[in-house]
């Protein structure tokens, strides 16, 4: 190995590890935007100059193209935060891989959280379970969300529980949003549902190709 | 691979100090999460008068040691049996100054607690919050400057978070009022829009609040 191999392959692993830290922290800002219902904020953190960044949501559909993800941004968040509603989703068990190249990221967080939601009838506790993968682009030295899926694993009253309630896994029969494309995928934990394992880990790359959009629907382990 | 006294010695000064620096820093991030980590064993009551390897910055000015070390020789319950104190942290945002001497972060938090002030049989807890803070280094090593337990819900199990807020365990109680004001503050309430306090520091927050004092980073949605 030459001197130049050398000081290069510890700067790349340098510059893994603080990409590493960097999107750990861009992520939970993110996060915390989106508990506390800010729209701008979260924003923020997409790659909204991409023609292909995009955000898929439970079962709400798949938001591609800046326009389609301000109208999913709007649609999650867009009405003014009401007395008694609460989101707290956590970040945990995080399996980050940084491209070699580092120009981008393929991540999975696993989220457990609560929640409350309001009607005529006051407020209701509710847990609020999920994971997401995010694929992480670096654009002016930034790192920016390029693709977001949230997978629901349970939402469910407090009381009663993710075996017993089951009225909010699936969204209500409404018109899907006219900029949604289809769900890719969307499994959440119900007594006759089987769990395999989606979003499956990232693995090591170099580069991310075409071949490499919805990795995290891979359900080949191996 | 692991890297080699040969590898090294194959850089130039600068090319080491620049490399040192910003390894020192993501070691610091590290030893941050570890110094939280060990400071949420001691958050248990269960500990309170154990002997404890020191974890606030106790020594750096401004800071009120003789009201920390003081406030930890309160017992707030008759027995320790029964009784726990599990917040576990998530989400973490640590922020490292430029020269490596301070840093901000801010962790949330879901976790579990049992609570028998009496002896009585113990209440089970749902406590959801976050932890938000600044540190400092101490005789070399990082220590807490300032930052605890900052509450989302704490309610007795059965109840939910909608309709239960039991109060921080306080001798004497402190009445509703007192806790609203104390580590209520930020709580869940169910006729109230949340507040979104504390934020978690942007990448640039040492150039914005330069004092490690200031608490203006985490609380910017306030005053917008």
């Amino acid at each position: 190995m030459t001197e130049r191999n050398r000081k290069e392959e510890l700067l790349l692993a340098l510059n893994k590890l603080e990409a590493y830290h960097e999107i750990q922290n861009e992520m939970g800002r993110l996060t915390a935007a989106f508990n506390f219902h800010q729209k701008e904020r979260v924003r923020e953190h997409f790659a909204m100059e991409l023609a292909d960044v995009s955000l898929e949501y439970a079962d709400e559909g798949r938001f591609e193209g800046p326009e389609a993800v301000d109208a999913a941004l709007e649609e999650l968040l867009g009405g003014e935060a009401k007395p008694g509603e609460m989101l707290d989703l956590q970040l945990t068990t995080p399996m980050i891989e940084v491209a070699d190249d580092g120009k981008t990221a393929k991540c999975v967080w696993w989220c457990p959280g609560v929640g409350a939601r309001t009607d005529e009838e006051g407020a209701h506790a509710l847990w609020i379970w999920g994971q997401t993968a995010v694929d992480f682009i670096r654009l002016q030295e930034v790192w920016k969300v390029w693709h977001l899926h949230y997978f629901r694993l349970i939402k469910c009253s407090y009381e009663k529980g993710w075996v017993e309630d089951l009225s909010m896994i699936n969204r209500f029969n409404t018109p899907m949003h006219p900029k949604s494309l289809p769900s890719t995928y969307h499994n959440p934990y119900s007594p006759l549902s089987i769990r395999d394992g989606i979003p499956c880990p990232p693995r090591p790359y170099h580069t991310y190709t075409q071949a490499d959009r919805f990795w995290e629907l891979n359900r080949d382990k191996r | 691979m692991r890297w080699t006294m040969e590898d090294l010695e194959l850089l130039s000064e600068e090319e080491l100090e620049n490399l040192e620096k910003r390894v020192a820093r993501l070691l610091s991030v590290w030893q941050i999460q570890n110094l939280r980590g060990a400071a949420a064993v001691f958050h248990d009551d269960q500990h309170i008068g154990e002997q404890r390897r020191e974890l606030n910055a106790l020594d750096y000015p401004g800071v009120d040691a003789g009201k920390i070390l003081e406030m930890r020789k309160k017992p707030v319950v008759d027995s320790l049996e029964g009784n726990m104190l599990i917040h576990p942290l998530t989400t973490p945002v640590i922020e490292i100054d430029d020269a490596n001497t301070k840093a901000r972060g801010v962790w949330w938090s879901l976790g579990i607690e049992g609570l028998s002030i009496h002896r009585e049989k113990p209440l089970a807890i749902v406590s959801v919050g976050m932890v938000p803070g600044v540190h400092v280094k101490e005789a070399g090593e990082w220590r807490i400057l300032w930052g605890v337990w900052q509450r989302t819900t704490k309610n007795e199990y059965h109840a939910g978070w909608v309709d239960s807020m039991v109060p921080t365990n306080t001798r004497p109680p402190l009445t509703p009022e007192q806790d609203r004001q104390g580590f209520g503050r930020y709580a869940y309430q169910k006729d109230r829009v949340r507040q979104a306090v504390p934020l978690p520091p942007e990448a640039d927050t040492w150039n914005r609040y330069p004092d490690e004092w200031d608490q203006g980073w985490m609380k910017k949605s306030e005053e917008e």
